[in-house]
């Protein structure tokens, strides 16, 4: 299975347009610091090993059920979170205890025996991640001490930064893969 | 007992896996302590008269005690369904200090003071695709390899000696000058 577990799966696009190593050093001029040349590509044939990876979409639609678990960029941090998890936000984040929440910017989806990479996000309309704010508290003192030798120059000061518990209540996989006819942008409240 | 000199190191909890299926407020208990009569519960008189129906009534989970008494400080103490107490002095508050302290008693589940939070994740389930091992994406050949191997049991990032260098250095030598020959 580990073939399958190392295999980013390509379904956004079908066509997939790759660059080429060799560049064309005719092109570049010396003097200029960039080259006006088009970026090299080749188109790579979109029914090659189409039985392959219809064979392992085919696969991960039926192995979505287990437990699951998800990258979530939240509050500028990332977390790796599964069902049942609690995660802190640390800093000023508007939520309030009992909000349910969504998360929608999941950067990766994995399972015991696939993992889905996005690019640099899966759609919205695959993956479904929610949360309710469990708690909202103040983390303990902590201290900055500043202090310049032999200059007479001390500063103390005292801070607490606020903390919001998160449950996370669902990591799941809605809906088909390489079922791009379906999609529903839903409304994004990104955070 | 609360240490005050160093803080004990904790991990997330949360009281009975709140939140999993409703959130479940915390705050079992409120009791408003106050002077009517001195300056340093000015806030939180004027809090009492003027936001703590709203409060109450936005929060009836929570009960509300006030309590005057004459000539001492003012003060906020709240009782958590764990049993928890938490008390603040709140000497010379304003009415909008008070109402944060008291959003922030609603908010919390227990008493973190003199705690720190150890990891800022929590979970059951460590791992879905199984811990990292050494063996992990290693090629599953080396299940088959029989000891002692001399390939496997080499001494790594061993330096060249020097001859073998000098051998490297007339083999790319004779290299070079073999198409020489050729061309004459």
């Amino acid at each position: 299975m580990s073939w399958l577990r190392q295999l980013c799966l390509n379904f956004t696009k079908y066509t997939r347009i790759s660059t080429t190593g060799a560049l064309n050093i005719t092109n570049l001029r010396i003097g200029h610091a960039f080259s006006t040349a088009p970026t090299p590509y080749e188109v790579v044939n979109p029914n090659e090993n189409r039985q392959l990876t219809d064979e392992i979409i085919g696969r991960v639609n039926e192995e979505k059920k287990g437990r699951l678990f998800a990258i979530v960029h939240l509050a500028g941090k990332q977390f790796k979170v599964t069902e049942g998890d609690v995660i802190v936000v640390e800093g000023y984040w508007p939520p309030t205890t009992g909000d349910k929440i969504n998360l929608d910017k999941v950067l990766m989806l994995g399972a015991p025996n696939f993992t889905l990479i996005g690019r640099p996000l899966i759609q919205t309309s695959l993956i479904d991640v929610h949360a309710t704010v469990i708690e909202k508290t103040l983390s303990h003192t902590k201290v900055n001490f500043k202090k310049k030798r032999r200059k007479q120059y001390k500063r103390i000061n005292f801070y607490r930064i606020q903390q919001t518990m998160l449950r996370i209540n669902k990591v799941g996989f809605v809906g088909e893969l390489n079922k791009p006819e379906g999609v529903v942008v839903k409304d994004r409240s990104y955070t | 007992m609360s240490n005050k000199l160093f803080l004990t190191p904790k991990f997330i909890t949360t009281p009975s896996q709140n939140g999993v299926g409703r959130y479940v407020c915390q705050l079992q208990r409120v009791v408003l302590k106050f002077c009517k009569n001195h300056g340093s519960s000015r806030g939180l008189r004027e809090f009492i008269e003027h936001d703590l129906i709203n409060y109450s009534k936005e929060n009836p989970g929570t009960v509300v005690y006030l309590k005057p008494r004459r000539h001492r400080g003012p003060v906020i103490v709240g009782e958590y369904l764990n049993g928890d107490q938490q008390s603040i002095y709140c000497r010379n508050f304003s009415r909008e200090e008070i109402s944060k302290w008291l959003n922030l008693l609603l908010s919390q589940s227990g008493n973190h003071d003199g705690t720190r939070l150890r990891k800022l994740w929590h979970t059951e389930h460590p791992s879905i695709q199984g811990p990292w091992t050494p063996y992990t994406f290693r090629d599953p050949m080396l299940n088959l390899v029989k000891f002692p191997n001399a390939d496997l049991s080499k001494v790594l990032n061993q330096p060249k000696t020097a001859t073998e260098q000098l051998l490297e250095l007339f083999e790319k030598k004779k290299n070079d000058h073999a198409p020489k020959q050729q061309s004459e």
